[in-house]
């Protein structure tokens, strides 16, 4: 090993841990003028490179002393380089941070989104709570026939019960537009053997002048639950569960005696008023309760209309009217406004994530 | 129907305020549409001082009074012994009116002239008992106004009474159920006091027995017939009514007290013998209404030899009415078969107060009794020469009613309730003496006036209706989980809502029908569904397509100031179908205006047949099978609403699945849309309904990055996209991903008739990387496709 190997390399060492390269490191003002001095103290080329291959040449005595010092001077360059390079990219950001100025306030760019129609979002509510409870949908058809939409239902022709439901009737043929949703009743008893619970939402026809609160076209939800030893009891709980979950757990349910032809005995369902909790507002006409469906135990003689045994199945059917129930939670003062169809309207039924 | 809470009083001992009493009444199903309160029946009766009283000159039993009012001295003849002098008295002045419109005017009384009349409690309609006249306060003021001292008087319910329950459409109806419901015993009104009769009976033949089960008939002679009495006139208007004349007011009066729709007739007007029958082909009547109706072998009619003079429990005849001048009347008190009645009722759109109890289910025994107190009153009000014969009365022989055999366990187990066999055996008492107890066994008989009672569940319902449906406890039945379906319907109609919302669509809720003047605008060729009995010509017909609707939402809301509308609807369109209709789910939609009008881009694209072809693929997204297809080929309803050459239809191996396309120049005319380029569609919601879509499966996708190469070219103008990807397949490049239209435009730097595209397309392996050398022959073979096909040149 010679000596003068050993002495070019302190030499070397010598001169590179001078200012030579420390200073255009530290003095770097661009990344590009930093990394031009990076490469300059630490690239392949770099006088530092060189020296840390000549340490093989070394002795190993040599190596231990020569080496750690060499290893040093390295990571001091590295860590000017960072230094160097953070202080670099902080001004940079900063610049960057003080150029940009944009007005925040100008209005978003927002993605269309359009809205489900009021009627359809209060449908759909009430139906997922009834499917949460086990009943399934059912659906039939808007035009009906006779047998459906009366007879069966224990609404003989020349009957005063038909006078309850303006009919609309269709020419030339004996079909005529369903004045209720209890036809798919019928419809679904004709193919189906008990037990059921079913659900019939949808459409229906009443020929009705048409003003604020009539409507010629309105929607209702339909129930049916038949098993054995279902009763009257289990037709107050199963509605004051479903009006609980569609107004809240604090609703209270009021029956009073009615009369639906296809239900004995029959009820009108009233809920504690959703305005004022049941202290009397206007819009309860200050009996703190609002009428919201018909309901009743099946009668007898629809169920023989369906050939289903009426001593041995019983059960209950109700109905709620859907646009009576979003006009209320929605405060739509006027029923003609959810067929208007006016964006103004339709726009402002959002549906929160909430 | 009007009930009169003082009429009321007079069956039961009520002391409830109305306020309360029709609070109560929904308990048991009336439903209460208002209270009002009226005061008295008469104006202008004013509080007099009786001077002097002095015997009439020219009559024994009346009297000539000076009764001073204010300073106003007035001379009154006075039939009543009661009036004496220094009385406070209710004076009628010239001017006033007393019940039943009745005026007051200047009169001579046997010669001498009276100055007004002292009016008697009755006269004044407070009362039907009082005699002689009504002595008032010797402390009330002289001049005071009586009405006004009287205030409310009475209190008047609107009830509603559902049709199953006709019985109580009358005072005595009403108070009987109230009777059960408080347990209160029912004032039953006193027996008819009749002489016996001293004439012979017009007779009466039913020929319809089945349409007529009961008519009981009388014959009155000697009648004068003048104004009711101020207390039967007071009740009539109390409850509505129209005081016409003593006969018929006391008619009407018993209509509203029992519910028993009578009927008289001026016998000189009737030719012959009475029979019940069905009309004849041909027969017409004009009736109290004065207007002629055509009767049908439907209408059930009272005939005399002549002709129909009645139709049976709807109106009487006009000609054979009775009026001021009937010396002679026949009195007809019936029960006829609800759906006979109700039959001529709707045949001759014609109702009345008669057909509305009779249709519903009149009281067969009522229509004796209320005959009986009829004849009454009639010899009582209408002339001191009446006489009657005795009655008629032809029944068709009925089977009794077999009595409902009932437990209070079964009652219990229709209701969930726990009413003890006491509670149940008491509330069925209240409501029939047709009640029997066999060790646990009840046997109910329904009165004659209840014909909604036949069954246990009706029973059941009388009783939770007597003790209070509150009373029933709230259960939620327990019952086997079985998880609930939903129908493929509800899923299309429910995820096409998502979507459609997701792209910007708002939806739209339209009305089935559609005029005949809107179907003409839309030059609508197939035939309609007819509705048979319109509200009015705007809703004359049902609509074969969802997107007229659309249509005239999309005019409102550019009226209304909207630039851009973007509209979905689901919902049936109707066909008629042979002899029947057809209804299909369909869901449709409408887009037109600018696309998204921003700051940032204040230029925006105008939204046009792309974006509904986009959507359209959107909702179809995951169902294979469907093509597009040039717009010809079996014509479907809505058809004439778009434009030939710029729609196209879903081709579907099952069937049509629809239509997409720009709205046809007319019908954008006839909606005032031209200025718009709308575009719209509709797809059979039926249909997608059978199809299967495809059940998403990973598919694993190229760990080596692809290679893309644009392509632009120049081909003629009337080349179509689906020639150039059919070239580009043609080419057959196993690597060739994906083609991409990314420019396509003709005009500067373009020759007339040509076009320029640029195509990206996109290629890849799943096992290695491309090489440049493979992807430029892949494109090389591509390029040299369309130059082969359609003569495309490589632009520089």
């Amino acid at each position: 090993m010679s000596p003068v190997k050993r002495a070019d390399l302190e030499a070397v060492y010598a001169r590179l841990s001078g200012p030579l390269f420390r200073g255009p490191i530290a003095s770097a003002r661009t990344v590009e003028e930093l990394e031009a001095a990076r490469v300059e103290a630490l690239g392949r080329k770099s006088g530092l490179t060189e020296l840390l291959k000549g340490l093989k040449d070394l002795s190993l005595d040599e190596k231990r002393e020569f080496a750690p010092k060499v290893q040093a001077l390295k990571a001091e360059f590295e860590a000017l380089v960072e230094k160097r390079r953070a202080e670099l990219e902080a001004a940079a950001d900063e610049a960057s941070l003080q150029s940009l100025d944009l007005d925040l306030s100008l209005p978003a760019l927002a993605p269309a989104r359009g809205r489900r129609h009021p009627l359809a979002q209060t449908l759909d509510e009430m139906a997922a709570i009834f499917g949460l409870m086990g009943y399934s949908w059912a659906e039939g058809p808007l035009v009906e026939d006779e047998r459906h939409n009366f007879e069966a239902l224990n609404i003989p022709e020349h009957h005063a019960a038909r006078d309850l439901q303006d009919t609309f009737y269709l020419q030339d043929m004996p079909l005529l537009l369903r004045t209720h949703t209890s036809p798919v009743q019928i419809r679904t008893m004709e193919s189906v053997r008990p037990p059921l619970r079913v659900i019939c939402p949808g459409r229906v026809f009443r020929h009705e002048a048409v003003d604020a609160t009539h409507s010629a076209v309105f929607h209702q939800v339909e129930g049916l639950a038949v098993d054995k030893g279902i009763t009257f009891a289990d037709l107050k709980g199963t509605l004051q569960t479903f009006l609980q979950r569609l107004f809240g757990p604090k609703t209270k349910t009021r029956f009073l005696p009615s009369y639906y032809p296809f239900t004995e005995p029959s009820a009108d369902v009233y809920a504690s008023c959703i305005f004022c909790s049941g202290s009397g507002c206007p819009i309860c006409k200050r009996t703190g309760w609002i009428e919201i469906m018909g309901a009743g135990m099946v009668h007898p003689n629809v169920f023989k209309a369906v050939d289903y045994d009426p001593e041995v199945w019983s059960g209950f059917a109700f109905g709620i009217g859907v646009d009576r129930v979003a006009m209320l939670r929605l405060g739509v003062p006027d029923l003609r406004l959810f067929y208007e169809n006016d964006l103004r309207f339709l726009k402002q039924f959002d549906e929160s994530l909430l | 129907m009007k009930v009169s809470y003082s009429w009321l009083k007079e069956f039961l001992p009520l002391d409830l305020p109305a306020q309360d009493l029709a609070a109560r009444l929904p308990e048991l199903g009336f439903e209460v549409a208002s209270v009002e309160t009226r005061g008295p029946g008469f104006s202008g009766v004013v509080v007099g001082h009786v001077l002097a009283k002095e015997k009439h000159p020219n009559a024994d039993r009346l009297s000539l009074c000076v009764v001073e009012v204010g300073s106003e001295k007035y001379s009154v003849v006075c039939g009543a012994p009661n009036v004496a002098a220094g009385q406070k008295v209710p004076l009628a002045r010239v001017g006033a009116v007393l019940p039943g419109g009745f005026k007051i005017e200047r009169s001579k009384i046997r010669g001498v002239e009276s100055q007004g009349m002292i009016c008697s409690r009755k006269e004044l309609g407070l009362g039907e008992d009082a005699d002689g006249i009504w002595v008032l306060d010797p402390a009330a003021e002289t001049g005071g106004d009586v009405a006004a001292s009287l205030g409310e008087t009475g209190h008047v319910l609107e009830l509603e009474i559902t049709p199953n329950r006709p019985d109580c459409l009358s005072h005595l109806g009403l108070a009987r159920e109230l009777s059960a419901y408080f347990r209160m015993p029912l004032r039953p009104r006193p027996a008819a006091q009749i002489p016996a009769g001293s004439l012979s009976c017009l007779d009466v033949r039913v020929e319809a027995p089945g349409a007529c089960p009961r008519y009981v008939g009388r014959s009155f002679e000697g009648l004068s017939i003048g104004a009711s009495p101020g207390w039967l006139a007071a009740k009539l208007e109390a409850v509505g009514l129209r005081p016409i004349n003593a006969l018929v007011d006391i008619t009407n009066y018993l209509l509203m007290d029992t519910g028993q729709p009578m009927h008289a007739f001026d016998a000189d007007k009737l030719a012959g013998s009475i029979v019940v029958r069905f009309a004849k082909p041909g027969e017409r009547i004009v009736a109290l209404d004065e207007k002629e109706y055509a009767l049908t072998e439907r209408c059930l009619v009272i005939a005399d030899q002549k002709g129909p003079v009645a139709i049976a429990g709807v109106m009487g005849g006009l000609h054979t009415g009775v009026t001021e001048k009937t010396k002679r009347a026949f009195l007809e008190s019936a029960y006829f078969d609800p759906p006979a009645v109700r039959r001529a009722s709707q045949a001759l759109r014609l109702k009345s107060d008669s057909s509305h109890r009779f249709e519903r289910g009149a009281d067969p025994e009522a229509a004796w009794t209320a005959s009986l107190r009829a004849t009454e009153l009639i010899l009582k009000l209408c002339g001191r020469t009446a006489k009657s014969s005795e009655p008629l009365d032809r029944r068709a022989p009925a089977a009794a009613p077999a009595p409902i055999a009932v437990t209070s366990r079964r009652i219990n187990d229709i209701l969930g309730s726990a009413f003890d066999s006491g509670a149940v055996e008491s509330a069925l008492q209240s409501i029939s003496a047709g009640f029997k107890k066999e060790g646990e066994t009840l046997r109910f008989t329904a009165p004659s006036y209840r014909h909604d009672l036949a069954t246990v569940w009706d029973l059941a319902e009388e009783v939770a209706r007597l003790a209070g449906y509150d009373r029933i406890p709230y259960r939620v039945p327990a019952a086997v989980l079985r998880p609930s379906r939903s129908l493929p319907s509800q899923t299309i109609a429910g995820r096409a809502r998502e979507r459609l919302t997701a792209l910007g669509f708002c939806e739209a809720c339209n009305y089935d029908f559609i005029s005949d003047r809107t179907a003409a605008r839309a030059r609508l060729r197939t035939p309609l569904l007819r509705v048979k009995n319109p509200l009015s010509e705007e809703y004359a017909n049902l609509r074969p397509t969802l997107l007229v609707g659309l249509l005239g939402n999309a005019r409102l809301n550019l009226n209304n100031g909207a630039e851009s509308v973007r509209l979905f609807e689901l919902g049936k369109s109707y066909v008629p179908a042979g002899a029947g209709a057809t209804e299909t789910a369909q869901v449709a939609g409408l887009l037109l205006g600018p696309m998204a009008r921003h700051w940032t881009s204040p230029r925006g694209r105008r939204l046009g047949f792309y974006d509904a072809k986009g959507v359209v693929e959107e909702l179809l997204a995951g169902i294979p099978g469907w093509e597009w297809a040039p717009f010809s080929g079996s014509p479907a309803a809505a058809d004439p609403l778009f434009h030939p050459r710029a729609s196209l239809r879903l081709r579907h191996a099952k069937g049509p699945l629809g239509s997409v396309g720009l709205l046809h120049p007319a019908a954008a005319r006839a909606w005032d849309l031209e200025r718009e380029e709308a575009a719209l569609f509709e797809l059979d919601c039926d249909l997608l309904a059978q199809l299967e879509g495809t059940r998403t499966r990973f598919v694993a996708f190229s760990v080596f990055p692809g290679s893309s190469r644009d392509l632009s070219f120049l081909v003629a103008a009337s080349i179509r996209y689906s020639d150039v990807l059919a070239a580009v397949g043609a080419a057959g490049c196993a690597e060739l991903r994906r083609t991409e239209l990314v420019d396509k435009f003709t005009g500067q730097g373009v020759p007339t008739g040509r076009q320029s595209l640029t195509l990206r397309l996109h290629f890849g392996r799943a096992d290695r990387t491309l090489k440049d050398a493979e992807v430029a022959a892949a494109t090389e073979r591509i390029l040299a496709e369309l130059k082969s096909r359609h003569g495309a040149a490589l632009r520089s």
